[in-house]
């Protein structure tokens, strides 16, 4: 509950600010509630701006990158729907005065500029909500695409200032280019981002790489199960994407180093098996705070697939101060990255244990890998792996009696 | 979830502008236009007597507007508005914003507040 307190806050005021200086005074319900709706949907777009802006900083004060690109889609989807009864409460408005003028009030051709630009705002708005969610489109197009509702933002503060904005208002506006500015100057266009370069290339199994990265500037302060944001640029012979994507630190070195187990899951990262050394490379973060203030006593940790990487970089860090036990679950064989690392340190006996199965495609039986114990249900539990294992898992544990407070697991689902 | 409720949204806030079009194409939604009294002239000294924010009159091309009602709808700021009532407005209601004049939408909801035609000096 204090993890979301800034962010509730934040949108509070965001929200609270220009509803509580437009609020109209002695003016009809219908045309009450199209200035309500207008300036509701403008604070949540705020908020949802705001949950845009990719800071180490920021992410940590307001419960995490993953907290706020949820909070960033749900604040986007609501101020929609509210910004949707904006044209419509001002039709009701001048129905209930004529009749005939409601249409005159939403057709395009009988509007001026104000009108349409509130209307190029809401298909705009509208374009880009639909191809956002949108779950099958490839993530380059997603991505185009999403600057639709950059555009949407921007008609819509230019609907504003043809309306005519006393000062007290003048702000919401301005802070809304401001924070489409710092998201594309700082997160976009890698001012915030840190250059590295790759040092070495190895493949632990099928469609995985590990990268190893060299600081050139200076190194980041991270900690094993924090992810960063990385985009690669040109090496020797390598072309990169130059998109940012998130992945997982796998290890930490003295010296700086960094590196990524990257799995093919996408155009970008399909591309990025062919990594090789002397690429360079922007890396913004670290963000996350899984494995950090791990409670001491007995955990478990669940890992699928290319979730493992996050558990190895602790164990990678040095052996745990208490009992672990990992879980690690892979499609086959061959996708059965570091598993020979990870049986030398199961082997070395020091609190650590690992049962490694192989799954295919659908989730295993829970029951048989990890029995109902007296103990499981004072473990603290660590998952991560693709959402339908997670969510296999999440319920498994829950019915086994641990409580959720005690379940921490990471998704990675930036969309 | 999310995806349907956008979906959800957006086709019933389609259905309501499609309601609104069909309702203009019906018969009975012509915009009434009060009757002009016959031989009801007011002189512009007249109208410079109703030069306030509760009593506003304005002479527009020819004719005179009882606006007191309207203006807290206006949706520019009051100070745009305000200075001209009272007065002769038809180059301010030509020329709004940069020479652009109102739209077709004002014109239609401008004649819904006349009161009579203004007498020639």
């Amino acid at each position: 509950m204090l993890r979301i307190m800034p962010l509730a806050l934040l949108t509070t005021l965001l929200v609270g600010i220009p509803v509580y200086w437009a609020f109209p005074e002695g003016l009809g319900i219908w045309r009450s509630a199209a200035i309500v709706s207008g300036w509701l949907g403008s604070g949540l777009l705020l908020a949802n701006l705001l949950c845009m802006i990719r800071e180490p900083w920021l992410a940590q004060w307001l419960g995490g990158l993953e907290r706020m690109y949820g909070w960033h889609h749900w604040f986007g989807l609501a101020a929609y729907i509210v910004i949707l009864c904006h044209p419509l409460a001002l039709a009701l408005d001048a129905w209930a005065e004529q009749p005939a003028l409601a249409w005159a009030v939403l057709a395009p051709w009988q509007q001026s500029w104000p009108g349409w630009l509130g209307w190029l705002a809401l298909l705009c708005l509208m374009a880009g909500m639909s191809s956002a969610l949108a779950s099958r489109t490839p993530y380059s197009t997603w991505r185009r695409l999403h600057w639709l509702l950059a555009a949407a933002i921007i008609l819509a503060v230019a609907h504003l200032f043809v309306l005519g904005l006393d000062f007290p208002l003048l702000w919401s506006p301005l802070l809304a280019i401001g924070f489409i500015l710092w998201r594309v100057v700082r997160a976009d266009y890698g001012l915030a981002a840190t250059p590295f370069v790759v040092s070495e290339v190895r493949s632990p199994a099928r469609d995985i790489v590990e990268v190893q990265l060299a600081p050139l500037s200076r190194a980041l302060d991270a900690r094993p199960g924090q992810f960063v944001l990385a985009a690669f640029h040109d090496g020797p012979n390598f072309r990169g994407c130059h998109e940012f994507h998130p992945f997982t630190i796998s290890a930490l070195g003295a010296l700086g180093e960094l590196s990524l187990g990257i799995k093919a899951l996408g155009d970008c990262t399909q591309h990025l098996q062919s990594l090789e050394p002397g690429v360079t490379a922007s890396i913004q973060g670290p963000f996350g705070d899984f494995l950090s203030g791990q409670a001491a006593g007995r955990s478990l940790w669940i890992a699928g697939g290319i979730g493992i990487t996050p558990f190895l970089a602790r164990l990678r860090a040095g052996p745990p101060t208490s009992p672990v036990h990992l879980v690690y679950l892979y499609r086959g064989e061959q996708d059965a990255a570091y598993l020979h690392e990870l049986r030398s340190f199961a082997q070395s006996g020091q609190h650590f244990s690992l049962t490694a199965r192989e799954s295919g495609s659908k989730a295993p039986a829970f029951s048989d890998l990890i029995p109902a114990t007296p103990e499981l249900p004072g473990t603290n539990c660590y998952l991560c792996g693709p959402p339908g294992l997670v969510a296999a898992a999440v319920h498994y544990l829950l019915a086994q009696g641990v409580p959720g407070g005690q379940i921490h697991f990471e998704r990675f689902d930036f969309r | 979830m999310s995806r349907k409720l956008f979906l959800v949204a957006t086709a019933l806030f389609w259905m309501a502008v499609g309601v609104a079009w069909l309702d203009s194409r019906s018969g009975s939604a012509t915009p009434v236009v009060p009757p002009v009294e016959v031989g009801k002239r007011f002189t512009l000294a007249e109208v410079a007597r109703h030069a306030t924010e509760d009593d506003c009159w304005m002479a527009i091309n020819g004719k005179v507007y009882d606006l007191s009602a309207y203006l807290p709808e206006h949706p520019s700021r009051p100070d745009i508005i305000l200075p001209w009532c009272g007065r002769e407005a038809s180059e301010a209601y030509r020329t709004k914003m940069k020479g652009r004049p109102h739209s077709g939408m004002a014109d239609q909801l401008l004649e819904t507040y006349v009161m009579g035609s203004l007498l020639a000096e």
